[in-house]
């Protein structure tokens, strides 16, 4: 196991036996197991502190308060931010569509967004929604062990480039990206940074830049509830900005035709917020920083690079993304050739197939043997399309699984 | 992986293959898993199906469910294949199918009903 602070013991979900046996849970890209650390801190401020909070004056509401914004300066010293520079989302797509829909609708005709091929879902739609205003959305590519042509990325950034928006690391690839490189670019080109942290802040150790101007990254990732969520601004960005949201809690005084906001970070939190996911999230970084940032990026490299090692020995499984474990993440996507008949005779009626098996077809194979992996297009279909495929299975590490999951995920495969 | 008879069926399938003097052709996509499935129908002119055909690519479990959609469909009325209960069509495949895979076996008898909505 990882170390003394983080047992498997510890989150309960683990006890559950599907027909006898444990599981092997390899989808924590999608969502993260939840300790029991976390969970008794949502049962504590429910059975010890609920009250709506930055209202009330009575002592339970500041109890509420307290924890609230506690659990905000947590999450801050966490990523090396103030706790002002915090907003409180319900997830990394919420926080990047707030960019969207304040510092997106300050652009005009003719202006550019750079994003990357690699994105997921969540960091492609907000921008492209722009484009029905006449705003370019340009890609970065990637060379074909998935790692970011920072070449192409410097060409593509153009003097109408207002927005630069990249992924630390690849839900899909793996691959980490260069976010100091790329965000120093960014803003020797006078770009607005923002990073995509969802796969990076719960696995590896994360510091604030001067050249970050904002980051987003989801609790339930990094063992916390769902349906929390955080963006990092900028304190002076953050001020410039127009509200998200509108309504309760986010205003100093209301009139009948005219408002004025409160401060940032509540100024983009309206209405009753998500007290129990910001305690949940709080109580989840006090885990993670209990075993150790470093430590868990640590741990996820030596399950990677012994998974890597020992599908390289399977002839029928091509994995995607960067060979050295130090240039990726602990997430594999991987397929499986397939030469039953079939296919094989529809491309000797000259019908073109890539043969492999449909990755659903791997993941119901796979849980069929209780190993849970991901499959399909992991919400990142332009990646799919750069790489000429429907879809991949995934498969992927957090600090409960240990060398008995890879052991258990790779024999199985083996039986394919 | 699955059983004998799906298996079987994947390797062997009834009715794949193009058709030339078809009436109706259903060109559907799923954009979700990627799958892509062409369906050719000939019918006897009073709207019952004579023959049915598949071409494309997918999963084993939507190739499957294609194949004995296509083969199944033969003598039955448009009509009553489109009406056909998505439960019972779901159950009537020849192994127990998991929530996250019903899309997966629907997929014929969906395209099928797009594709013959306005006969």
């Amino acid at each position: 196991m990882i170390s003394d602070f983080c047992k498997k013991e510890d989150f309960p979900i683990f006890k559950k036996k599907f027909n006898g046996k444990s599981m092997v849970y390899l989808d924590s890209t999608a969502t993260t197991q939840k300790p029991k650390q976390v969970l008794d801190a949502i049962v504590n401020y429910y059975e010890g502190s609920n009250a709506n909070v930055h209202r009330s004056v009575y002592k339970l509401a500041d109890d509420a308060t307290e924890l609230y914004e506690n659990s905000r300066s947590n999450v801050a010293e966490f990523i090396g931010a103030r706790s002002n520079e915090i907003v409180f989302t319900r997830n990394t797509t919420e926080s990047l569509n707030l960019l969207s829909f304040t510092i997106g609708e300050s652009l005009r005709k003719g202006d550019r967004i750079l994003i990357t091929s690699m994105e997921h879902h969540s960091n492609i739609l907000p921008w492209m929604r722009l484009e029905e205003r006449g705003i370019y959305l340009d890609y970065v590519g990637f060379d074909k062990e998935g790692h970011l042509d920072i070449e192409d990325l410097k060409s593509k950034l153009k003097r109408e480039t207002k927005i630069v928006s990249v992924t630390h690391q690849s839900n899909v690839l793996g691959t980490i990206n260069p976010i100091e490189e790329i965000g120093k670019a960014a803003k020797e080109n006078g770009s607005t940074f923002i990073i995509d942290a969802a796969q990076s802040v719960p696995h590896m150790p994360f510091k604030m830049k001067e050249q970050y101007d904002f980051v987003a990254f989801s609790g339930h990732k990094m063992l916390g509830p769902m349906g929390i969520g955080v963006l990092y601004g900028k304190y002076h960005l953050l001020e410039e900005m127009p509200p998200f949201n509108r309504g309760g809690e986010m205003i100093k005084d209301v009139d009948f035709h005219s408002a004025i906001f409160e401060d940032p970070p509540i100024k983009f939190e309206a209405g009753t917020p998500n007290v129990e996911g910001a305690v949940g999230l709080a109580a989840a970084v006090y885990y993670l920083k209990k075993i150790g940032m470093e430590e868990v990026r640590r741990h996820e490299k030596h399950l990677t690079s012994m998974t890597l090692k020992k599908l390289e020995d399977l002839k029928n499984v091509k994995y995607y993304g960067p060979r050295n474990a130090e240039e990726r993440g602990g997430v594999i996507a991987f397929n499986v050739e397939d030469s039953s008949n079939l296919k094989n005779d529809l491309e000797s009626k000259n019908v073109k197939v890539d043969r492999l098996y449909h990755s659903h077809d791997i993941a119901t194979f796979l849980d069929e043997r209780n190993v849970y992996v991901r499959s399909g297009h992991h919400c990142a279909e332009p990646l799919m399309r750069s790489l000429h495929l429907p879809g991949t299975a995934r498969a992927s590490f957090y600090v409960y699984n240990g060398e008995e999951d890879v052991e258990a995920f790779v024999s199985s495969l083996g039986e394919l | 992986m699955y059983n004998d008879e799906v298996m079987d069926r994947y390797q062997n399938p009834a009715k794949n293959g193009k058709m030339e003097d078809f009436e109706i052709k259903i060109d559907e996509a799923s954009s979700t898993c990627g799958d892509r499935v062409v369906l050719y129908i000939k019918t006897d002119g009073n709207g019952r199906i004579s023959n049915m055909m598949w071409q494309g690519e997918g999963c084993i479990l939507s190739v499957v469910s294609t194949d004995i959609f296509c083969e199944n469909a033969i003598g039955k009325e448009i009509n009553s294949l489109r009406g056909q209960d998505d439960l019972a069509f779901v159950e009537n495949f020849p192994i127990k199918i998991s929530p996250g895979r019903i899309n997966c076996v629907m997929l014929p008898l969906r395209a099928f009903r797009r594709g013959t909505k306005e006969k």
